[in-house]
């Protein structure tokens, strides 16, 4: 089932030609009008280089050069000043409906939520705060937003420079250490959207991707609320073996889950790990087969990553994997 | 053609326009250094941070003392040569070296007049490589004039070594000219501003 | 009048209009007498010994751009390398380790390697000729600037195969090229050779200005200085505003950063990241100006030849190359417009960028109207300026695009941006560039290179440069970043990037046709005599290969088309000795003879300096100690050095008896 929805992004084109938000729609419509003035030059101009070179307009004179009469010459100047007079105006129309749409684009609303997004190498850290900090919501590499509403996310790095790029919202800003930057957007149409980092970021900027997904208010306060639960508590006889494993072993140095003793904070929140689509940034779909594959050998996926190898029983893998699979 | 003269002097010899390149290129990196030095500052509350001394004065004072003081000798020189007068460049080329060495061993106490490390912060960081540039230009032409004093008391020359001491002297006015204003700026500003 | 004028010196030179005295033509036996002479004088030698000493800027300069042209070869192949990978979704052919290594390189080699050098080394081999004189003004530093840049070369190329090559990209951004994220000497080997070349290229600078100003032949004043010198003169004032910067913020700053601990860039101790953006965007914006505007001028003397008529508007393509080489310093914060920078300053290079269209569209429409006015002749030279037309124009409207900040948010750092940069790079640098060869190869080997295979290289290459590149806009847009070593099939990107890599291809085989060119023609291609070409400037007065001296005697120039204006005989003057080298100087502004410069001959001392160098930046690397060491090296070559050019024989200030002043020779 996941790997359908993997695929299944693929028919939402993560494209800023197909935007799914007020912004990226001003910056499609100002990209449309570029292009086509811009594909209009570039094919007039050409074309009239080639006829240009055709047109042997000049008479040769007595020492061998090519000449033309002093009144073509005037005209010629008068056309060349014309064209560079028109090239001015087109350039400055550019300028003022670019500034336009800069203007509009950079005025923040009033919003309704803001998001902490921290870049790491090579995965995304994304908080909800919460003036309660014990309904902020910890999570990695997903981001729900409420369709018709402006969300503000608050950008940082906790190492090198990152980028945080959604085609379909809006344009991308950087994520630079030892500055803040923020972005904001407005998803106006429910889907699941694309995003990577667009910043070389070191060995796996490729596979350092996540997803926006845009869900009604009532779909969106539901999933909030369900993030804010602590990790579920297993039942199942395996699940409650894999959490030993967790627990036992190195995972909790470096992972969270909520209401257990795991409280290492170098890798993503796990608390909610089903929840989420995919795995490892958007490396793979968020299924069983990925999952023990990952766990066993992230290296094997996504090489370099800072995670470690987990040379695991079958049987320990097993259990892992199902205990994992309760945190919904 | 033949009648046209082999030895000339400032900007119609093709020395003088090397010379006036390297001092463009080396002017404008140490105001490039000079604008790092400004932008960094906007990631600090003081500068020199708190915690950070003050740069101290009295050898950078005497320093600068010594190398406008060279300014006398490097000018007889330079008016000695394009008057062709082999005997005063000579002579002139003498306390030209000492001071210009006496300043370039000065440089090293400059450098801890700082009164901060280069790893101690970036603050530390801009004053010392805008100091340590300096030194490395003051370097060169502390070796250019010890050379052209040596070759003017041990060989006989070729014409074109007046020239060569002429331009040497200007590269001189632009090593000394140079350094004002990043003394100013880091070891008086800090005081000031 | 300057001092040490004498009312003589003035009357030399002849205005345009002014009648000639009338004098004798010299006889051919006299000629030939005189070749002998200056040609035994001028020469350096052959053998081993003659290759690492000369002082020829003919050969120091070919040699300059067979390098270059090795490293747009290498950089190919990086870029073969990358386009397979990249063919189609995880393709696994290269880890990323490997393939950060070779885009780095890839973007190392074509900017720092190939395309500055090559340019440069074009005007080092023919701003002389095109000037009329015989030698740039400093020969000796001419050499060491090319050493300079052959330790470049060797030490990146040694690197890569070690397993240390660069991997943070040619723009090497902080922090991940910083201590923290990039231990190792990987970076150190970028930071490095970036100072190197940067030596090379000031140097050359300084040698173009020099000569520009100062070794014109009499009667060149600025106002009938060739088009391409121009663009040269504009570079390397460029070259010497802009590199400084980087060759400051790759060793002095990134460099100690990660060798003394120095805190530039370490946001903890105030140091700041974006610091590091705007150093190197600095240079960074000009630098592409600087491989883009000899282009330009290159295109101006290939449409003014073979139009067969003077270019329309000099003026105006002269002064638009000098605005250009301005407002190319107001532009580059347009690389950083995803970065928090206020919003009111990302405007006003948003309106700079934009501007910068003006002046490259004045150029582009005369040479347009002068194409219009002649009768053009089709040769593979002028077929490469009409291919520039189509691409480049493509790569500069894309330009004005990502010059807008709201579109530029979407598409920066992906694909759209390489497209666009290999459309202005390869359509308004490489396409000039491979034109100017066909253009002067005659000139500098003494053969014709062929025409029908020049024209199967030119259709291949524009097709293979347009395959390659235009579908990467659509891939920018759908979301591709860059610098990425592969990607997910569910993104789609998959046939995009195949055909991408299928242009790549053809542009490999564009690129092979040239070197079979090159190879036969080099050796049975038509012999070109002169001018080939029948065009106008002082190049093709020599002989084609030029001999060792280039110019016989100073051509006196009367216009800025010296050959157009008379086919059979050139004013001349004589009087430069023929038992020491010499070149004439004349004055900056009108090109008066001023005085007899004695040029240098061979020497070791460039090569042993750039090596004590190479000593001192490479050593500094492992440990800061080396720089001593270095120093200490160098100190001993220096005094060499000095002692050399103080050993000068001649010792005259005595004037000999004056002989005619302008001769008249066959041209």
């Amino acid at each position: 089932m996941r790997t359908s929805l993997f695929l299944a992004l693929q028919s939402v084109q993560h494209s800023a030609t197909s935007p799914a938000s007020p912004e990226a729609r001003a910056i499609a419509h100002l990209f449309w009008w570029l292009l086509a003035v811009g594909a209009t030059i570039w094919l007039l101009v050409t074309a009239i280089a080639i006829w240009s070179a055709f047109a042997r307009r000049g008479t040769p004179g007595e020492d061998g050069l090519m000449h033309v009469s002093a009144a073509t010459h005037s005209g010629m100047e008068r056309v060349v000043i014309a064209a560079t007079a028109v090239t001015a105006v087109i350039l400055m129309g550019f300028l003022v409906f670019d500034f336009s749409v800069g203007r509009a684009l950079a005025a923040f609303p009033a919003q309704s939520l803001t998001v902490d997004v921290t870049g790491h190498q090579w995965w995304w850290e994304v908080n909800y705060e919460d003036p309660n900090p014990s309904l902020s919501v910890k999570t990695a590499n997903e981001i729900h937003v409420p369709v018709g509403e402006p969300v503000q996310f608050k950008l940082a790095s906790h190492d090198v420079i990152h980028s945080f790029w959604v085609p379909n919202m809006n344009g991308k800003r950087d994520l630079i250490p030892g500055y803040r930057s923020s972005i904001w957007f407005r998803a106006d149409t429910p889907g699941v959207y694309r995003g990577q980092c667009a910043e070389f970021c070191g060995l796996q900027h490729a596979h350092m991707a996540f997803l926006v997904v845009a869900q009604t208010r009532p779909e969106f306060t539901k999933w909030l609320l369900q993030q804010r639960t602590g990790g579920a508590v297993p039942t199942d006889s395996l699940a409650v073996a894999g959490q030993q494993v967790f627990l036992s072993g190195t995972c909790a140095l470096c992972h969270t889950i909520a209401g257990t003793p795991a409280h290492g904070t170098v890798g993503p929140d796990l608390t909610h790990l089903a929840s989420r689509r995919e795995l490892a940034a958007g490396t793979a779909p968020n299924t069983r087969g990925y999952l023990g594959g990952w766990i066993v050998n992230p290296q094997s996926m996504k090489p370099g990553t800072l995670m470690p190898a987990n040379p695991l029983q079958p049987g320990q893998l097993q259990a892992l994997v199902a205990y994992l699979e309760t945190l919904k | 053609m033949s009648a046209l003269p082999t030895v000339v002097f400032g900007s119609r010899s093709l020395m003088w326009w090397g010379t006036l390149g390297f001092m463009t290129i080396e002017g404008w990196s140490i105001a490039l250094l000079l604008v790092t030095y400004f932008y960094l500052r906007q990631n600090f509350v003081d500068y020199p941070p708190l915690r950070t001394p003050l740069p101290s004065l009295l050898i950078p004072t005497i320093n600068l003392v010594i190398l406008l003081a060279s300014f006398i000798p490097a000018r007889m020189v330079q008016r000695a040569a394009v008057r062709l007068d082999t005997r005063a460049v000579k002579l002139w080329l003498l306390p030209f070296s000492l001071l210009s060495l006496s300043a370039l061993v000065l440089r090293w106490w400059e450098l801890w007049a700082l009164n901060v490390r280069w790893d101690t912060n970036a603050y530390g960081s801009a004053a010392w490589v805008l100091v340590g540039f300096h030194a490395s230009l003051l370097l060169l032409d502390v070796g250019d004039t010890i050379g052209l004093t040596t070759f003017f008391w041990t060989r006989p020359l070729p014409p074109k070594a007046l020239p060569d001491a002429s331009d040497n002297s200007f590269y001189w006015y632009f090593t000394v000219g140079i350094w004002i204003p990043i003394y100013l700026i880091l070891y008086v500003g800090p005081r000031i501003f | 009048m300057s001092a040490g004028e004498t009312p003589r010196d003035r009357a030399l030179v002849p205005a345009a209009d002014a009648p000639l005295p009338a004098r004798a033509t010299l006889s051919d036996d006299v000629l030939a007498a005189e070749h002998e002479r200056l040609n035994a004088l001028w020469s350096d030698g052959s053998g081993f010994w003659a290759w690492l000493t000369t002082v020829d800027h003919k050969s120091i300069a070919k040699r300059y751009i067979v390098t270059a042209f090795l490293m747009f070869l290498a950089g190919g192949l990086e870029a073969g390398a990358m386009r397979l990978q990249l063919s189609h979704p995880q393709a696994g052919l290269l880890g990323p380790d490997r393939y950060n290594q070779i885009f780095t390189t890839h973007g190392t080699t074509m900017m720092f390697l190939f395309a500055v050098p090559m340019m440069t080394a074009m005007g080092l081999y023919f701003v002389p000729l095109l000037v009329g004189a015989r030698n740039v003004a400093f020969p000796r530093l001419n050499a060491f600037g090319y050493w300079c840049y052959l330790v470049g070369v060797v030490f990146l190329y040694v690197s890569l195969p070690l397993n240390m090559g660069p991997d943070a990209g040619w723009f090497a951004y902080v922090p991940l090229s910083g201590p923290e994220f990039s231990p190792g000497h990987r970076v150190d080997v970028w930071a490095q050779l970036v100072t190197f070349t940067e030596i090379a290229g000031l140097v050359a600078a300084v040698n173009i200005i020099a000569t520009t100003f100062k070794l014109r032949a009499p009667g060149m004043s600025l106002n009938r200085l060739p088009v391409f010198v121009w663009t040269e003169l504009v570079v390397s004032f460029m070259i010497v505003f802009a590199l400084p910067a980087v060759a400051l913020g790759s060793t002095f700053m990134l460099g100690m950063d990660r060798t003394v601990s120095t805190q530039f860039f370490n946001p903890a101790e105030g140091g700041d990241a974006l610091l590091w953006q705007h150093i190197f965007w600095f240079f960074g914006h000009p630098e592409v100006y600087i491989i883009f505007l000899p282009g330009m001028g290159m295109i101006t003397e290939i449409v003014e030849a073979f139009a067969r008529r003077k270019v329309f508007g000099y003026t105006a393509i002269v002064l638009a190359n000098i605005t250009t080489g301005f407002f190319a310093f107001g532009l580059w914060v347009h690389h950083m417009f995803a970065t928090p920078i206020p919003e009111l300053g990302q405007s006003l290079f948003t309106a700079a960028s934009m501007v910068i269209a003006i002046p490259t569209g004045v150029q582009i429409f005369c040479w347009i109207a002068t194409l219009w006015a002649g009768r053009p002749r089709f040769t593979t030279a002028l077929l490469f300026v009409m291919g520039f037309f189509f691409t480049f124009i493509n790569g500069g409207v894309t330009g004005v695009m990502l010059a807008s900040v709201a579109f530029d948010k979407q598409v920066h750092d992906t694909f759209f941006v390489v497209a666009h940069l290999h459309y202005v790079l390869l359509g308004g640098a490489v396409t000039p560039l491979f034109g100017a060869f066909y253009f002067w190869f005659p000139k500098v080997t003494g053969r014709m290179l062929s025409e029908r295979l020049g024209k199967w290289h030119f259709w291949l290459f524009i097709i293979g440069v347009n395959v390659t590149f235009f579908p990467m806009h659509l891939l920018g847009l759908n979301g591709m970043p860059r610098r990425v070593y592969t990607y997910l099939r569910e993104t789609g990107w998959g046939p995009l990037n195949a055909i991408a890599s299928a242009g790549a291809v053809i542009i490999v085989a564009a690129v092979a046709v040239f070197l079979v060119n090159v190879f036969i023609s080099y050796r049975r291609g038509e012999i070109a005599g002169n001018n080939p070409w029948n065009s106008y400037g002082l190049e093709w007065v020599t002989a084609s290969p030029p001999p060792n001296y280039t110019f016989m005697y100073p051509v006196v120039v009367r216009s800025r088309h010296p050959l157009w204006e008379t086919s059979v005989e050139l004013p001349v003057l004589t009087g430069l000795s023929t038992e020491r080298r010499e070149v004439l100087v004349t004055t900056t502004m009108d090109a008066r003879p001023d005085h007899r410069h004695n040029a240098p001959t061979a020497s070791i001392w460039p090569l042993a300096l750039a090596i004590c160098m190479a000593v001192l930046w490479i050593g500094s690397i492992f440990s800061p100690y080396m720089v001593l060491w270095g120093l200490l090296i160098s100190a001993p070559v220096l005094i060499m050095w000095s002692r050399q050019s103080m050993n000068i024989k001649s010792t005259e200030l005595v004037q000999p008896p004056a002989g005619p002043i302008v001769e008249m020779v066959q041209a």
